[in-house]
């Protein structure tokens, strides 16, 4: 009866296949499994960059469907980071620590090892032991859940509050990042339990893959990316799509409509939101290995901010231009920042990019604000010839969160 | 006759102005009913209250057989217990086509989880064609609605209305910005209505509440001035001098 829901949207089908393309020519082009001009610190430069994507499509369903501009959303991302990087930690050390102990004359009982490894650990932020929130850290399984349960508990308290107090518009904003921001300054503390501003490091070290090396790990996780993103974006599309999906854009356009229609807005704010949480958590945890390090000042309010820009000018409310977004900021970003941009000489003044980058980046955030509302994804449109309704400047509905004008299509 | 909806003794008041006034109200199963006044007479806030928008600082809401208050229920438990509401200005979701406009207002489980789960059936799609044929958008159904003209946006959310299937409709001056002919086919809908459902019409107009032909209730600052036929109201001393000496 129906068509399959890539077929109802042959942009998924268009983005799939782009991925896989892209994924492909990557490992081809690699050091550990092809030819080898692009090399592993940009093999994982290109894995990162999937994994914002990922945490930018999980961004758009929340701000461009629902109409909630989270200015918190990389809070789950680093946060899904921490939680695989406990266990990534205890794990590697734990080999390192038995390696050493092994040459004792007498065999090192577990409790020995472990306080070893505590010690290990712990030792920078001055403490032997393991804090409560390290008991699962030694099971694989039990951080993965972690990476899944706490920030999604984290959205579900949040949201929770927030929405049934029916806070919206820029106080949701305000709040979101107040959220990330005590969150980070908590997390800055030695005592927080989670090393303070060491943070966790040496997470690219896979344990029980040293043999690998990390030529051939990157393009695993390149490829652990690729697929994340893609189910990612499927799952996105399809909540996306249909009722539901039609439901979540009526609560961004007139939520109050939506109420007298007998839909509880709060509970749809509170299943994209949670949903939204989980999927950047998993990007986290994909990301953070490819980086090797965490620290709490990925959890800064402005982190989050650049993920609201890299949506806003790829194309809100529609999937593929938050993942365009933020794979052409990102990448363009690392260009201008990596001190590879060719510096501009002005004769009386010399334009170094890295300096300069974060203006460009704010200016055309703004053009892009004020004459190209649809940003990247607007090209799309001109090629299809789609073209904005014409209603005298009128947003499409009473909401602050609603779609503009210029960002709609007839 | 019990009532469906029974409003007793609602007072209201915003920073000190007394919106509504100790004010009572009933109205019957199938009832046809039209409510006038002046402006800021609080026939707006009324709605407000029965729909759970505005709380009332004193005062009962009872609805249905079992008399339950609506003044524990939010805007939406409310609209899920029966009562559907049109506004004033037409609402229509302007970014979706009229399809997805009826579909989302068809009576069906309202939970995120069951939506998620829903599927159009070859049921929904012939009632949505149905309900767009009864409301004269049957060629407009894959079109946005903010593409429609203003009465057929008041069409549309009439058709929502009736998708929702409510046992009690509120009506908020449908026949603003229609042109007569509009009119003349929007009394004939809301008479058709009354038949099968409870409606309450906020009207300004004199000559569309006389072509409904129904029980009047007259308002003015907040509570009941008169009720009963038009000709009855219109008789009435108290009524002209508030409000039809002016008009």
């Amino acid at each position: 009866m129906r068509k399959p829901l890539v077929l109802r949207h042959p942009s998924i089908l268009v983005f799939l296949g782009v991925l896989a393309v892209f994924t492909v020519a990557v490992t081809i082009l690699s050091t550990g499994y092809g030819t080898g001009p692009i090399s592993t610190s940009m093999v994982k430069t290109l894995g990162k960059t999937l994994c914002l994507a990922l945490a930018a499509v999980a961004m758009d369903l929340v701000w461009g469907y629902a109409g909630i501009l989270s200015l918190g959303q990389m809070a789950f991302f680093a946060l899904g980071g921490y939680m695989i990087g406990m266990w990534l930690m205890v794990a590697r050390t734990e080999g390192i620590v038995t390696g050493t102990l092994a040459n004792l004359p007498i065999p090192p009982t577990d409790t020995e090892i472990s306080a070893a490894v505590a010690t290990q650990i712990f030792g920078v932020v001055g403490s032997d032991q393991f804090p409560l929130i390290w008991a699962f850290s030694g099971s694989l399984w039990g951080q993965l859940l972690m990476v899944v349960l706490v920030p999604g508990l984290l959205a579900l308290v949040f949201g929770w509050l927030a929405f049934r107090s029916r806070v919206n518009g820029v106080y949701l904003s305000i709040l979101t990042q107040a959220m990330t921001l005590a969150l980070a300054l908590y997390l800055f503390q030695n005592d927080s339990g989670l090393r303070g501003n060491n943070g966790l490091s040496g997470l690219q070290n896979i344990p029980g893959l040293d043999a690998v090396g990390q030529e051939k790990l990157s393009i695993w996780f390149l490829w652990a990316s690729a697929v994340a993103l893609g189910l990612g974006y499927l799952l996105i599309a399809w909540v996306a799509s249909g009722k539901f999906g039609s439901v979540t854009r009526a609560i961004r356009d007139d939520e109050a409509r939506v109420r007298f229609l007998g839909y509880s807005v709060e509970g749809y704010k509170l299943v994209v939101f949670v949903l939204a949480a989980v999927v950047t958590a998993i990007a986290g945890a994909l990301y953070y290995p490819q980086a090797g390090i965490i620290n709490p000042a990925e959890l800064a309010p402005i982190a989050s901010i650049y993920l609201a820009v890299w949506v806003a000018i790829g194309g809100r409310g529609r999937l593929y231009g938050a993942a365009i977004g933020a794979v052409f900021v990102s990448m363009l970003s690392s260009w201008f920042t990596g001190g590879r941009a060719p510096d501009v000489n002005l004769g009386f003044y010399t334009i170094k990019w890295v300096d300069w980058w974060q203006v460009l980046l704010g200016l055309s955030f703004v053009l892009v604000t004020l004459f190209a509302p649809k940003g990247i994804s607007g090209l799309v449109d001109w090629f299809e010839g789609l073209r904005p309704p014409r209603r005298r400047g009128a947003a499409l509905g009473p909401d602050m969160g609603s779609l503009r004008e210029k960002e709609a299509v007839e | 006759m019990t009532a469906l909806l029974e409003v007793r003794g609602i007072s209201v008041s915003f920073d000190g102005f007394r919106a509504i006034n100790n004010l009572s109200f009933e109205i019957g199963e199938c009832e046809l009913r039209a409510i006038i006044g002046p402006n800021g007479a609080g026939k707006t806030t009324f709605m407000d209250i029965v729909t759970g928008k505005t709380r009332p600082n004193e005062g009962q809401v009872l609805w249905g057989e079992g008399s339950k208050s609506l003044l524990r229920m939010n805007e939406s438990q409310i609209a899920q217990a029966g009562i559907g509401r049109k506004f004033q200005r037409p609402t229509v979701f302007e970014d979706q086509t009229v399809a997805e406009n009826l579909t989302m207002a068809l009576s069906a489980p309202r939970g995120p989880f069951s939506v998620l789960r829903w599927r159009p059936s070859a049921d929904s799609a012939a009632r949505v064609a149905e309900l767009a044929a009864e409301v004269g958008l049957a060629e407009h159904l894959s079109r946005k609605s903010g593409e429609l003209s203003h009465g057929q946006k008041q069409w549309l959310e009439i058709g929502m209305l009736l998708a929702q299937d409510p046992r009690l409709l509120l009506v908020d001056e449908p026949a603003a910005g229609m042109t007569l002919a509009e009119r003349e086919q929007t009394t004939t809908l809301l008479r058709r209505l009354s038949e099968k459902h409870a409606v309450v019409v906020v009207e300004h107009d004199m000559d569309f509440v006389r072509r409904l032909d129904c029980k009047v209730t007259v308002l003015h600052e907040g509570s009941v001035l008169a009720e009963g036929s038009l000709d009855h109201v219109t008789a009435n001393p108290e009524v002209i001098e508030v409000y039809l000496g002016r008009g």
